[in-house]
Formats: structure tokens, C-alpha cells, sequence
């Protein structure tokens, strides 16, 4: 029985739970982690990666190598030992060549492409063509530049290879120099601080979400209320009017907009009748699109929960505010809008928050852009930064400190408005009937 | 201020809620809309405050033609029977609404609502909030609403029926002493008839969207004009029983007398049909006219006992006596009916 009593609850949970650690907790606990890392696509996401490139080369001088140590790292070395003259064995020469090289080279260690190419030609069976040469040399060459270690081990394998000894302390050097996978730091959140484009972010963002939330909010409450003073057979028909731009799929949506605006576009064409010069009006005006075309998307949500509170005010109220010698502009303002503070609040709450996170439809409209940063968003940004973008240099880490703080300022203003909700009154008991 | 319904009608869609419905209520007068539910009292109230649109007829306040009025333009005082109070103000902000949208001073508001509070005796309250009052305080403040701004006419749909009964008791004589102090002209709508006749100067009894008969209590107990009325007022109701006219007898299984004096043989025919009507007063021991019958209901109400005589056609008559409980179920007796104050109603239910 107690059993039954304290498990049931949890079995209940259990789905939510799930569904809440594998979507919310664990991709939130790892972004967090996430952004104090230097992942990107160059580090890759696996740790440890050595790489000697022509690059990393220049840079070793730079950086006070021994020129001379440089020089041998960036060499090659073409050894017909046995790994050498497997892969010849392989390489597609004809087989008296392999033979005769088996049998003369076997051992053999050349310090440049230049001297394996003279041994090969005074060879009886030599390779005739430059192409055979050159298979012989691909075949036989031992180098480190431009291949991957995982490994310390592996990586002074790869030195031995081209016949470089170092001792332990320039070991360890060299292997810290050119070791490019990611490391843990907290450079991200500096640079995010530092960075000039931060401002300019989070300002489009403010006047993204302030500008749509109005346009949402406050064309939702009018549909409403213009609906609820409609006849019953209109309202429904301008109720699920206004639902498409909502099930329309994104895609389509934001494709109808581009038509609409461009400079051969409805918007042109119409405007062209009264003499005005075509014009791409999405580029002129994106901000305005990008809040007409979200607003008009959030506003069938909130038209659908403000409707219902309309229609849940007793009639008899609205009656009384009649009968008081209220117009019905003085009903929506005096009775209707303070009895529908509520869902007011709810949905201006969900509404700052799903428009802080959500990016698709500026990503379809603009991409940012126009130019530079235009209508770059936070979330937007974040995306560009980690996930897809013009330079082709991923930043994960960066772009998780971006979303490390949507994610803190989401779950701030999450209890922000749960204050505002005054949960305690939500579920006070009632005040007693008598 | 007087009030005056001319043939006024009401329609919704296809249904015809109201006919031609006259009615006059005098200024300073209270005036009961009484009638079993959906006899169309409500549509009749909300048509004379303008909620509901006239189909056709006129309404006069006083001089004034206010059948197409709006709500807002005739200054009428409504208490729903849901209170309907705006739960998002007040006390006070519910009773200066009114007050508010008129645009009145802050001042002038300030000794209105307090003025009207005191007549209602609920200062105390006027810092809640509707949700912290109870049924008959919240009642109390809808009744402050619709008074506060001195409305020609006070318009109350059934504003007792949310209350409990000793709330209702107290309340009946509070909105009547308040009606008569304000003197404004007054409809209440009711179902409940002790309401009606107790509260009110006139009644006028509606069934199927018609006016059955206006007149005082007394009026329409002592002399109603038809079946209708004579079966819903008086409580416990009047019994019916029907029979047919034989040599200026009333005959029917089980009871058979002489028609009273007053019927003439040109208004009542012989083989016509007719139903009698006794209230349960005038059937006692001591009445002339016997019937005789089996006991088989009795219910004490404490003062007086509550019988159901049998006849032994089947007919019942209801009596009430005094006394305590005198007699028993099964027992048979002889008792009267007072010929007197015998309604006689037609088939079509007239009387006559």
C-alpha cells in the first residue's frame, strides 16, 4: 500500500522527466560545459590531435624552434623498409619492377625525392614513366606535415619516421606547439564581452523581441475583440483566416513574404499604380518585415487564448457594464482588459520567450542580413556561430556561450514572470462561499 | 417615473417569446414579472433596460420613447441574478462604475458610493474585493450598483435567488424599504410567488410570453382570472377537479351540489363542462357543501396540518386546518367545501 502510494507519482513523472533531462537538462548542461571549451571545426570535438602543417612550420620559428629542428620536421624521408616495400608491392607496378626494387632497394633510405628518383633509374627494370616513379615515392615516403596524430606515442613514432631525435624537454615542447585539438577556456565569455558585434546583437534583439511582442500581443487582442463583437459565423471564419499564417508550413510562409516584397512582387506592383518605383521592400525595410511576418505567426496564438477569456467573461457582466452606461470601447478598457490581465500576461510571458530562442523565420526572411548583422539576432547569431556559417570555421564553443546566455536570461525572466504571476495566489484556496 | 409596454413583441430568430404584451407601471410602483421559467419575464426586463432589442411594440419612460434606446442612454438600475459584479474592482470601484463612466467628480463619487453604503449598511466592506464577500453582501453591493446613480427605473432579475433562506427573508423587506425610500419605479422578476406578493405593489403573471393577469396579491388570490393564475398562486396550491353541469348541479364521481345562486342559467349551460377550484382553506369539517372521503396525506407544517382528501372517484382535495394533527392517514370523513369561494373555470380554462 505505501509502496503503491509513493511510486505511482513517479511512474507518472517518469515521461516527463525523461523527456525533460534528455531535451532540457543534459543539452543545457552541456552547452554550459560546451562554452568553456575552444571547440570549433578546426580543433574538431574529439581531444588530443597533433598536426604539423606548413603553417605550423612558419609559426615554430616563430616561436623560437631551433631553425634546424624545423627544417628536418617539414622534411621527408623515403624508406623502402618493410612497411615501404609493402605498399610498392601494392602500389600497381608491374611486377619485374617490384621484383628488381625488392631485391636492389630493400633498406634503402633516401633524404630527398630527388636522390630515390636517380636510384631509380639505374635500376634494369626501372619504373619508365614519371607517373611509376612517383608511386614508388608515394609509396616509400615517410613524412609528418599535414598528418593527423592521436597520440604522444604515435607522434614521436611519426618523428622517428623522418629519422628527427629530440630529446624529451623539446619532446614535450613541440608536442604542446603543435597539438590543435580544443582546449578548456574561458576566453569565449571575454571575447563576448569584448566584442563590438555583442552590442550591436543584443540591441537587434531587444528591438526584435520589444517591437514583435507588441505587434503579437496587441494584434492578438484586437482580433479577439473585434471578433467577439462579430457575429458568430464571422468570427469563426476570421478566427481560422488569421490561423494560417500559423500552419502555413515556414518555408512557404516566409516564401509568400519574399514574393510579396520583392521588386517585381505584389507589394511593387500595387505600390506601382499609384506611381511609386519598384523597390526589393524587404531589403529596404527588413526590421519591419521580419516583426510583420513573426508578429503575424504569435498573434494566432494569442488570438485563440484571448478569444476564449473574452467568451469566458460572464455576459452578464458585460450586461451590467451595458446597463452602467459603458460604450463598448469603455467595456473592453474598463471590464474586459483588466479581466483579461491573465492571459495577458501569459502570453506576453511565453511570447518574450519563445521569441528570444526562436530565429527560423528571420534565418528564411533575411538571413541577418541585409549586409552585415542587420537582423542578426542573439539566437540567430548562436546558430551562425556554431552551426552554420559564411567563413566556414564553426565556433561550438562560441556559439555555446552565446546560447549560455539566452538560456540564462530565459530562465531569468522565466521566474520573473512567474512572480508576476504571483504562483502563491494561482494556488490559494478560495475564498469561502457562504 | 411611469413605464408603459405597448404591444410590445419579442422574437428570436423564429421564436416568438413575447406577443403583444401591455403594461403599465405606475411611478414610484413595484411591480412583479412572475411566471414559471421561460415564460419570457427575463426578455421582457432585459428588453425594457435595451440589452435585448424590441421586435416590435414601443416602451415609454414616462414621456419618452426608449424602445430603441441602447442601454446606455436610458438610466436604468439592473441587479442580475448573477450579481454580476466586476470582480477585478472594488466594493467601492463596483458601486461608482456607474458613477465613473458618467464622468462624475471624485468628490461626488466619494459621497455617493459612501451615502449608498450606508443605506446598505456596508461601509466595512468597501476595500474587498467581490470574491472576499458573501452571497447576500455581494447582493447587497449589485443593489448598491443599480442605485447609486438615482436610476428612473430599477430593474431586479431574480436577485433573491442566490441567497440562502433566511438571507432572502431579511433582504425581501431591505430592497423594499430601499424601493420605497429611493421611490424609483420598479420590475422584479421571480418565479418565487411569496417573493412576489410579499415585495411588490402589483403582479403580473406571465405564462408562454403573456401577461395571465396583472393585479395586486390580493387581487390575483382572491380573484383570478383564470386556471392558470388560480393554480400558481397560493401555497399550498389549489386543488382542481373537473365535472360536468346537471340540472344546475355540479356532478362529478364522488361529489355532486348545487351551483351557487349566482349563476344564472344563461351563463352556464347544462352538460358543459367545468373545472372547480377550491383553496385548501375552504376545505374543512365546518364548510356546508359535504365531500366525503379517505385521509391520505398528512403533513404537519407545525401551526397548521396539511391534508389530502380522497374522494372516491379518485378526485383529491387539499385542505389546510389549524389545530394540530387531528385526523390520520386511512380514516375516512366527512368534511365541506365553502361553495362561495369556489372558482369555476371553463374548458379553455376561463373563468366564469
Amino acid at each position: 500500500m505505501r509502496g503503491r502510494r509513493s511510486l505511482l507519482p513517479v511512474w507518472f513523472m517518469l515521461p516527463a522527466s525523461v523527456a525533460v533531462t534528455v531535451f532540457f537538462v543534459i543539452p543545457v548542461f552541456m552547452t554550459f560545459v560546451f562554452s568553456f571549451t575552444s571547440m570549433s571545426s578546426d580543433t574538431g570535438i574529439l581531444g588530443n590531435r597533433y598536426i604539423v602543417t606548413e603553417a605550423t612550420i612558419r609559426e615554430l620559428t616563430e616561436r623560437g624552434v631551433d631553425a634546424d629542428l624545423v627544417k628536418r620536421l617539414g622534411s621527408r624521408v623515403f624508406a623502402f623498409d618493410q612497411a615501404g616495400l609493402a605498399a610498392v608491392g601494392k602500389s600497381g607496378l608491374k611486377p619485374p619492377v617490384v621484383k628488381e626494387i625488392e631485391e636492389k632497394l630493400a633498406g634503402a633510405v633516401f633524404g630527398s625525392e630527388k636522390e630515390l628518383f636517380a636510384a631509380l633509374k639505374s635500376l634494369k627494370n626501372r619504373p619508365r614513366s614519371f607517373r611509376d616513379r612517383k608511386a614508388v615515392s608515394k609509396a616509400v615516403v615517410n613524412t609528418i606535415v599535414n598528418r593527423e596524430f592521436r597520440t604522444a606515442t604515435g607522434f614521436r613514432a611519426g618523428l622517428a619516421s623522418i629519422n628527427v631525435e629530440v630529446d624529451d624537454a623539446t619532446f614535450d615542447r613541440l608536442l604542446g606547439l603543435v597539438n590543435t585539438s580544443w582546449s578548456w577556456t574561458t576566453k569565449n565569455y571575454v571575447e563576448l564581452l569584448a566584442s563590438d558585434f555583442t552590442l550591436k546583437i543584443l540591441a537587434n534583439t531587444m528591438f526584435y523581441v520589444f517591437f514583435t511582442l507588441i505587434f503579437n500581443v496587441g494584434f492578438a487582442l484586437v482580433l479577439a475583440l473585434a471578433t467577439f463583437y462579430m457575429p458568430s459565423g464571422q468570427s469563426k471564419f476570421f478566427r481560422a483566416v488569421w490561423l494560417i499564417p500559423r500552419i502555413s508550413p515556414s518555408v512557404i510562409y516566409v516564401m509568400l513574404w519574399k514574393w510579396f516584397t520583392f521588386d517585381s512582387g505584389f507589394m511593387s506592383y500595387f505600390l506601382g499604380t499609384f506611381g511609386v518605383a519598384p523597390e526589393n521592400w524587404l531589403n529596404e525595410y527588413p526590421w519591419t518585415f521580419v516583426i510583420f511576418a513573426n508578429g503575424f505567426v504569435g498573434a494566432s496564438m494569442g488570438m485563440i487564448i484571448f478569444a476564449s477569456a473574452v467568451l469566458a467573461i460572464p455576459r452578464d457582466v458585460l450586461h451590467a457594464a451595458e446597463v452602467d452606461g459603458a460604450y463598448p470601447w469603455q467595456q473592453v478598457r474598463r471590464v474586459i482588459l483588466p479581466m483579461m490581465a491573465w492571459p495577458i500576461l501569459f502570453v506576453t510571458s511565453y511570447q518574450t520567450l519563445s521569441l528570444l530562442t526562436s530565429f527560423e523565420y528571420i534565418l528564411l526572411l533575411t538571413d541577418g542580413g541585409p549586409g552585415f548583422f542587420t537582423t542578426e539576432t542573439w539566437a540567430l547569431n548562436a546558430y551562425h556561430t556554431a552551426l552554420s556559417n559564411y567563413y566556414g570555421n564553426l565556433r561550438y564553443g562560441f556559439g555555446a556561450t552565446l546560447a549560455v546566455v539566452l538560456v540564462v536570461v530565459g530562465i531569468a525572466l522565466s521566474l520573473l514572470y512567474l512572480r508576476l504571476f504571483d504562483f502563491k495566489a494561482l494556488v490559494a484556496e478560495p475564498p469561502i462561499e457562504s | 417615473m411611469e413605464i408603459r409596454l405597448e404591444n410590445f413583441s419579442k422574437s428570436f430568430g423564429p421564436v416568438k417569446v413575447i406577443e403583444d404584451m401591455d403594461l403599465t407601471i405606475g411611478d414610484c410602483e413595484m411591480v412583479a414579472l412572475l411566471g414559471p421559467s421561460g415564460c419570457g419575464k427575463t426578455t421582457t426586463l432585459y428588453a425594457v433596460c435595451g440589452i435585448h432589442r424590441v421586435t416590435s411594440g414601443r416602451i415609454w419612460f414616462g414621456d419618452k420613447d426608449v424602445t430603441d434606446l441602447p442601454p446606455q442612454k436610458k438610466n436604468v438600475g439592473v441587479v442580475f441574478q448573477s450579481f454580476a459584479l466586476y470582480p477585478h474592482l472594488s466594493v467601492f470601484e463596483n458601486i461608482a462604475f456607474p458613477l465613473r463612466i458618467r464622468k462624475d467628480g471624485s468628490a461626488e463619487i466619494e459621497r455617493l458610493v459612501k451615502e449608498m453604503a450606508g443605506v446598505l449598511h456596508m461601509e466595512e466592506l468597501l476595500d474587498r474585493r467581490p470574491g472576499q464577500l458573501s452571497g447576500g453582501q455581494q447582493q447587497r453591493v449589485a443593489l448598491a450598483r443599480a442605485l447609486v446613480r438615482q436610476p428612473d427605473v430599477l430593474l431586479m432579475d431574480e436577485p433573491l435567488a442566490n441567497l440562502d433562506a433566511g438571507l432572502r427573508l431579511e433582504m425581501r423587506s431591505e430592497i423594499r424599504r430601499i424601493q420605497r425610500e429611493n421611490g424609483c419605479t420598479s420590475i422584479l422578476v421571480t418565479h418565487d410567488q411569496v417573493e412576489a406578493m410579499s415585495m411588490c405593489d402589483r403582479i403580473a403573471l406571465m405564462n408562454d410570453g403573456k401577461i395571465q393577469q396583472i393585479g395586486t396579491p390580493d387581487e390575483m388570490y382572491q380573484q383570478p382570472r383564470n386556471r392558470f393564475v388560480a393554480g400558481f398562486i397560493g401555497n399550498p396550491p389549489i386543488s382542481f377537479c373537473d365535472g360536468v353541469i346537471q340540472d344546475h348541479r355540479f356532478v362529478t364521481e364522488g361529489l355532486d351540489f348545487d351551483l351557487p345562486d349566482r349563476f344564472e342559467a344563461a351563463s352556464i349551460t347544462a352538460g358543459q363542462k367545468v373545472t372547480i377550484g377550491v383553496r385548501p382553506e375552504y376545505v374543512r369539517p365546518e364548510f356546508a357543501v359535504p365531500i366525503e372521503g379517505e385521509i391520505t396525506f398528512v403533513e404537519s407544517q407545525g401551526r397548521e396540518v396539511l391534508y389530502d382528501l380522497t374522494l372516491a372517484g379518485g378526485k383529491v382535495f387539499r385542505s389546510i386546518q389549524g389545530g394540530g394533527p387531528k385526523f390520520k392517514i386511512g380514516e375516512n370523513v366527512r368534511w365541506g367545501i365553502d361553495i362561495g369561494a369556489t372558482f369555476f373555470f371553463d374548458e379553455r380554462g376561463n373563468r366564469i
